[in-house]
């Protein structure tokens, strides 16, 4: 997939030194050979390994350059004796050598340091610097003499050639928001719960949310699980929220907010959810001006009229949000309706613009004699809007006086139905069924196993491989569904297996609501048609998921209005790149990535995460830590908050379990 | 309640094989742990027992059969059946090497360095034969800084992060911070400003010579110091502590720092001693007459258990009054207390405060009052995530980063309060009837208007408590001094009994837990009276202005009774040539050779043993179990709980003034000691300012107890409220003639001082 010179990248060996050009064999991974569009790549330097894209290679310079910028890189090491000062002597040595003073006593050091590195070390990157170092010395030993017998510095010491490093680790990599992890669990280790939040908020400003309803992919790239469970990550993260709240503490930012910019400069955004409200944050902080228009009278986009009460306390997702308006250059316009003349206003008056609106239409089940306008047929926003927002800011009347005693049949599968049918419950239903086309296993893969887990304690009835074939009614309401059954078919050929409709097993629910949640939609009818705004095939604002600027300059797009509906955590990412790029393009006119971002995209795509690799130097065995939940009675009738979070003992043995994964990767351009 | 949420499954019975040694023991302890445990040795150099595993050294490594790679053991929990090799010879050359990366760049200045030869980087480098040096980098140059009390050379500095660990988790100063960045990373203070004495306990971990106490810095080698070990007498606390000794000066106090704590006051306050004292016969023989006549005696609290029991004895035989207002008020306090209990002590101690998941503070600045508290309510904070109600009529901006709720009450309240907080916690339990009549009685509105404590706050207390496990309660001395503190007592006691509150009625400073037990103590002196450490009509004075001079705490024997229950014994620091007040006593005709020989007959009905002071033990063992004199034995004593009804409250408008001590200061011992520089000055916000009618700078003149003051006043930008906070260590013999409620409101003359000299 890669052409390689040279590469042990995770245990492959490829040496196409000095073969004939049409033997060569290429890298099975997928290194960055070019670095952008008009830089290549001499060489890729690793925590896994080396790979030389350019046959002219310094080996000497690239390992001493590699080992210079473990020394730099400041933000945890220095905390163990063997990578404190073990990195500086792998440095000095190699420094020494390639400056043409080294000796062959300096290369057995080397080595006896690297080994005491590897085997001592606190965190993965003072156990894994010295591996591609070790490989260069052996398969790169003719640079190395040539420089100690000759006493000469290597062969383009000191050229022009530069050297871009990125630390990261499998989770972060994995984290659409490539939040910081193993630093926020260090903060929990060392009890700095101030410090831990604002690693966090270096990337994440939604950190109590973030720390409730993530589904937390990163702990599926978590290498704990090569060993035992992974760490609980998500719930880690909420602890340095809860301590500044708790405290009453003044905010805790990542950097030091600047002031007012005041230099004319302005960034209008369109929708106050997570996705605005982190662009809004991160282009705040460098005291940037920004205007935020949100259509409703409360903030926070669906997490605040989606995501219910007991699983995301209102009381601390304001928090999050306040952190955001409270700096000087954010300014929120309420009840701001952004429709396509006001689009085009903004769009005139803002040096950029962001659109971060979601997906805030219920797509229909598809059903026969489906009726949107019927009597007891409720979208799970609208209904999930009422709810909440009774519930959270007595705006509007309680959902129970449709719901109580009632029967409710929701279609679904994610999140939004989970959330209308424990919503339901709450409001007192009399009978709640979930109807999922496909079985329990995909609906906790899509969820969470606790969400699940909690929503069946509760009373909800799922009735897996199912879907609604017609729905019946009075002329005024909903009466009954009917409903087909399936069943999964192997494939004769090894394909994937089908869901097939199973003849005669079809069945009738009497109901009073039908609820769909399968998915939702963005409102488009906010772009002037005028500007033929490119659309995905999915009907979102079409972007090139790296820059997020739209088809037309300086109208950017983030979050589920481009994605499509998707997690908090990818909106955030997502927002947060997308104000990266504003913040420049606002001065030069121009879409441009950091160094920083184009590394992140290069991991990204090589997988940092290696399922497969074996652990050591760790003890297996020791459990994940699980918080405590209210118990069904003490909350299927309100509306607390059903996690309780960790205790302190738990949460310090968590965040000991963290084997602090970081990885420090470097390209030679 | 369900059984306790524990998902770690900490607690579980397991057996691990050590070096071939089968150890059994509970899942949640470190391979570190079991080892000690069972007297197995792994090197460290940044273990500290007291303190969660840091890891930063990387020298405790083990193999563990069966797991591939090098096992951290301070930090990694054993697993059952786990069999461990602590030494081989792999392992020994990780460590070697890792003492050789510690060695990199040391600088070679052992000679001058406070450390030597109480060194880890020495004695670890000789453990594994580290004679020569594979090993270079390129040196940095990093001053010297000085903090204040403790100084920092990050020249010598190893990255151990004992300190920051200490700074973060015991005394929660959280000055103390690393600062990352590889080989240049360092400790910094972050609050350099403030000078916390507390960063002396930081210090005392520290392996190498990094972070040092500056008083201490090249005054002597440590090896010529003589350890007397001992118990600090000021704040009630009883810590341990050794005065470090040589030719009859403390050269400085240390501390078993491995398993216990000291405060400022205790590290720094050693220098107290009444010296240069001979023996004046005729003043001793006045004494005597004195004793004779004496229709009262008066005294401070900073005396010995054994002092205590010389004056009870002498009472029992003359008949005179024996006041120690403080330590009276504590008793009354107790009694009424046990009433409720049954148990002649309250039943809190601090490890389990240490423990909890929730505390609340009420009638106390814990911080300024007791330290050693405080501490334990920061290890909860930190390793239990405990939530801390903070109640009291002032907020203290130290503990803004423990306390999760700061609930304010007016001044005077304190009864009302104690109503509220019963009613509101006792909601579930089961009552004495009578008791239980009283509670829902209460009129909860009126209440909660009086107190200036909302229902809504007492709401989100209890919501607070929603699931915790191990709650604790720490009362102090705004209750005691209380004019209904009787009543505020049992409404306390309730919390114990009846909803298994760990409770801890803080003692006022010095050794007032001790007289409060020894003596049969009464309200007030009358008539002609004899004080000790207490301006009297005759007086003993171990501060050296009396009329006989008395030993003080550091040039005596005896025991002292602490805020754990526990009774410690104090050894002779520094000498004194004068009379004691055992001398005294034989003169009166009781017959004891030594002071100690009362050790022996402290009264059991108190809950003392029966033990001779010198079998009293004085160590702590291999895994930090404390064998340090005895605990008391609760004693049952009679209940019939009999509440009142609430009274009145009385309101107290205008500026305030509350009676508390620098932190770090308690008594005029402490204000004595050359090393703890704190200024006597009314200190109050700009608002008291303003209610007060005081501009910053004024000297004022007030009276409290007919103990008058005359006071510069000082703004403090933290602080809110119109109370401000008036010193009384500076007050030597007049500071225990305080007796009442610890607020008084300010009425006050302006005085004209300092204005001539300018």
């Amino acid at each position: 997939m890669s052409r390689v010179v040279f590469s042990t990248w995770r245990d492959e060996f490829i040496d196409n030194r000095g073969k004939p050009v049409d033997e060569w064999k290429e890298s099975a991974f997928k290194l960055p050979e070019t670095y952008n569009a008009d830089t290549g790549s001499k060489a890729f330097i690793g925590w896994d390994g080396v790979a030389i894209f350019d046959d002219d290679i310094d080996a000497v310079e690239l390992a001493s350059q590699y080992a210079a910028q473990y020394q730099e890189y400041s933000e945890a090491c220095g905390r163990c004796a063997p990578g404190r000062w073990g990195g500086r002597i792998l440095y000095d040595l190699l420094d020494k050598i390639a400056r043409g003073e080294g000796s062959h006593e300096d290369v057995s050091h080397l080595k006896e340091v690297s080994e005491t590195m590897m085997a001592t070390s606190k965190c993965e990157i003072g156990k894994t610097v010295p591996k591609p170092i070790l490989d260069l010395m052996e398969h790169y030993k003719g640079q190395f003499d040539t420089c100690i017998d000759a006493q000469q510095p290597s062969k383009h010491y000191g050229g022009d050639t530069s050297y871009i490093a990125k630390v990261t680790a499998p989770c972060t990599d994995m984290c659409p928001a490539h939040v910081d992890i193993p630093a926020y669990i260090e903060g929990v280790r060392d009890m700095i719960f101030t410090d831990s939040l604002a690693a966090t908020r270096q990337t994440m400003p939604l950190a109590h949310t973030c720390g409730r309803v993530c589904p937390h992919p990163c702990e599926d790239a978590c290498r704990r699980a090569n060993l035992d469970e992974p760490i609980s990550i998500m719930e880690l993260k909420r602890i340095g929220a809860d301590y500044e709240t708790d405290h009453a503490l003044p905010w805790q930012h990542p950097f030091e907010v600047q002031p007012p910019r005041n230099d004319g400069k302005k960034v209008a955004i369109v929708g106050a959810g997570p996705a605005g409200l982190t662009a809004a944050y991160y282009l705040g902080i460098q005291g940037i001006h920004v205007d935020i228009f949100e259509e409703l009278p409360v903030n926070g986009g669906e997490v605040a009229v989606g995501v219910p009460e007991y699983r995301m306390p209102v009381e601390k997702y304001n928090k999050d949000i306040q952190l955001v308006l409270d700096l000087p250059t954010v300014h929120i316009h309420n009840n701001h309706r952004v429709d396509a003349e006001r689009l085009k206003e903004i769009d005139a008056e803002y040096d950029a613009t962001l659109l971060a609106f979601g997906t805030r239409l219920s797509k229909k089940v598809r059903a026969a004699n489906e009726n949107p306008k019927m009597g007891g047929y409720w979208g799970a926003i609208a209904m999930l809007d009422k709810v909440n927002l009774w519930n959270k800011y007595g705006i509007g009347s309680p959902a129970s006086n449709e719901l109580k005693d009632k029967v409710v049949v929701c279609v679904g599968g994610g999140f939004t139905s989970m959330d209308v049918v424990r919503c339901s419950i709450r409001e007192g239903a009399k009978k709640v069924i979930m109807l999922y086309r496909r079985d329990e296993k995909t609906i906790i893969r899509n969820t969470t196993y606790e969400e699940y887990h909690e929503a069946v304690e509760e009373g909800v009835e799922f009735i897996f491989h199912s879907a609604i074939e017609e729905i019946f009614d009075d002329g005024e309401k909903i009466t009954k569904l009917k409903v087909n059954r399936f069943e999964l078919v192997p494939d004769p050929d090894g394909g994937r297996p089908q869901l097939q409709k199973i003849e005669g097993a079809d069945f009738e629910i009497e109901c009073d609501y039908l609820i769909p949640a399968v998915s939702q939609s963005a409102d488009l009818q906010l772009l002037p048609e005028e500007w033929n705004i490119e659309l995905t095939s999915w009907n979102t604002i079409l972007t090139n998921g790296r820059d997020f600027m739209s088809s037309r300059p300086g109208l950017f797009a983030a979050g589920d209005c481009e994605y499509g509906p998707m997690t908090i955590v990818n909106a955030v990412g997502q927002a947060r790149r997308a104000a990266s790029v504003i913040s420049r393009y606002i001065y030069d006119g121009k879409v441009s990535l950091t160094d920083e971002e184009i590394m992140e995209d290069h991991l990204n795509k090589l997988k940092v995460y290696d399922k497969n690799e074996k652990i050591t130097g760790w003890m297996p065995g020791l459990p994940r830590a699980v918080s405590e939940k209210l118990s069904v009675e003490e909350r299927k009738t309100n509306n607390k908050e059903v996690n309780l979070g960790f205790t302190g003992e738990e949460a310090i043995a968590e965040a000991e379990r963290c084997m602090r994964c970081y990885y420090i990767s470097m390209v030679a351009v | 309640m369900g059984a306790t949420h524990n998902s770690i499954n900490t607690g579980k019975p397991i057996t691990v094989t050590i070096d071939g040694k089968v150890c059994k023991s509970t899942f949640g302890k470190t391979i570190l742990e079991i080892a000690r445990e069972n007297d197995i040795y792994i090197p460290t150099m940044c273990y500290l027992t007291k303190v969660q595993p840091i890891g930063s050294c990387r020298m405790c490594v083990v193999n563990v059969e069966g797991v591939d790679g090098m096992i951290l053991s301070c930090q990694e929990k054993a697993v059952d059946g786990a069999v461990i090799t602590t030494n081989n010879e792999a392992l020994f050359t990780e460590r070697q090497n890792i003492m050789k990366l510690y060695d990199v760049n040391h600088p070679l200045e052992c000679g001058v360095c406070d450390k030597s030869g109480e060194c880890d980087l020495q004695n670890k480098t000789m453990e594994f034969d580290v004679d020569q040096q594979n090993f270079t980098a390129r040196d940095q140059h990093r001053p010297v800084e000085n903090w204040g009390y403790v100084s920092y050379d990050p020249a010598l500095c190893i990255m151990c992060e004992k300190c920051v660990r200490v700074s973060t988790e015991i005394t929660g100063d959280e000055a103390l911070k690393v600062k990352f960045g590889g080989y240049g990373s360092t400790i910094i203070n972050v609050k350099k400003e403030k000078n916390y004495a507390s960063l002396g306990d930081a210090a005392a971990v520290c392996p190498v010579g990094a972070l040092v106490s500056t008083h201490f810095k090249y005054t002597s080698n440590a090896w010529e110091l003589n350890k007397i070990p001992s118990a600090c007498p000021h704040c009630g606390g009883g810590c341990q502590m050794y005065y470090e000794v040589k030719r009859d000066r403390i050269y400085r106090v240390t501390n078993e720092y491995e398993f216990t704590n000291l405060c400022g006051a205790g590290r720094y306050g050693f220098d107290y001693a009444n010296e240069g004292v001979s023996k004046d016969a005729e003043a001793f023989a006045k004494a005597v007459e004195a004793f004779k006549k004496a229709e009262s005696v008066i005294v401070a609290p900073q005396i010995s258990n054994e002092e205590a029991l010389i004056l009870q004895k002498l009472k029992e035989k003359y008949g005179f009054k024996l006041v120690s207002h403080e330590a009276r008020a504590y008793q009354r306090f107790m009694r009424a207390y046990s009433e409720v209990t049954g148990k002649h002590l309250y039943g809190g101690d601090l490890k389990r405060l240490s423990e909890s998941q929730a505390i609340i503070v009420f009638g106390s600045r814990v911080n300024n009052d007791a330290p050693t508290v405080k501490y334990h309510i920061n290890m909860a904070s930190k390793w239990h995530r405990a939530r801390v109600a903070y109640m009291h009529p002032m907020e203290d901006a130290e503990m803004q980063h423990i306390v999760t709720q700061f609930i304010k009450y007016e001044v005077g309240s304190e009864e009302g309060v104690a109503a509220l907080l019963a009613h509101t916690l006792l909601e579930h339990a089961e009552l004495p009837q009578s008791v239980r009549g009283i509670l829902d009685d209460l009129d909860i509105g009126n209440l909660s208007a009086e107190c200036n404590v909302g229902e809504e706050e007492l709401d989100a207390l209890k919501r607070s408590l929603i699931k915790k496990h191990g709650f604790s309660l720490v009362v102090g001395s705004d209750l005691y001094m209380h004019p209904r503190a009787e009543q505020i007592a049992k409404l306390v006691a309730l919390l114990e009994t009846y909803a298994g509150f760990n409770v801890i009625c803080v003692p006022p400073a010095g050794n007032a837990m001790g007289l409060s037990l020894i003596c049969d103590l009464d309200d007030a002196a009358e008539g002609y009276t004899v004080g000790y450490d207490v301006k009297a009509d005759f007086t003993l004075s171990a501060l050296g202005n009396g009329d006989l001079d008395m030993p003080a705490l550091n040039q005596q024997e005896g025991t002292l009774t602490t805020v754990d229950k526990r009774v410690v014994p104090m050894h002779v620091a520094l000498p004194y040539g004068g009379y004691v007040l055992n001398d005294i006593a034989n003169a009166l005709g009781l017959r004891a050779k030594y002071t100690i020989d009362y050790t022996v007959q402290l009264p059991e009905e108190k809950g003392f043993v029966k033990t001779a002071f010198d079998d009293l033990p004085e160590y702590f063992d291999a895994v930090g179990t404390e064998h340090r004199g005895y605990l008391l034995n609760a004693q049952q004593v009679e209940s019939g709980c009999e509440l009142d009804e609430i009274e009145e409250i009385e309101a107290f408008d205008g500026a305030i003034v509350y009676r508390c001590d620098p932190v770090d200061q308690f008594s005029p011992f402490t204000a004595k000691a050359k090393l703890l520089e704190d200024e006597p000055v009314l200190l109050g916000s700009s608002q008291f300012a303003a209610a007060a009618k005081l501009k910053e700078g004024e000297h004022i003149r007030f009276e409290v107890d007919g103990v008058v003051f005359e006071r510069l006043f000082k703004i403090d930008t933290d602080m809110k409220g119109t109370i401000a906070l008036n010193p009384t260590f500076d007050m030597g013999l007049s500071s225990s003639l305080l007796s009442s409620y610890r607020f008084s409101r300010l009425v006050y003359e302006k005085i004209n001082i300092g204005n001539n000299d300018e």
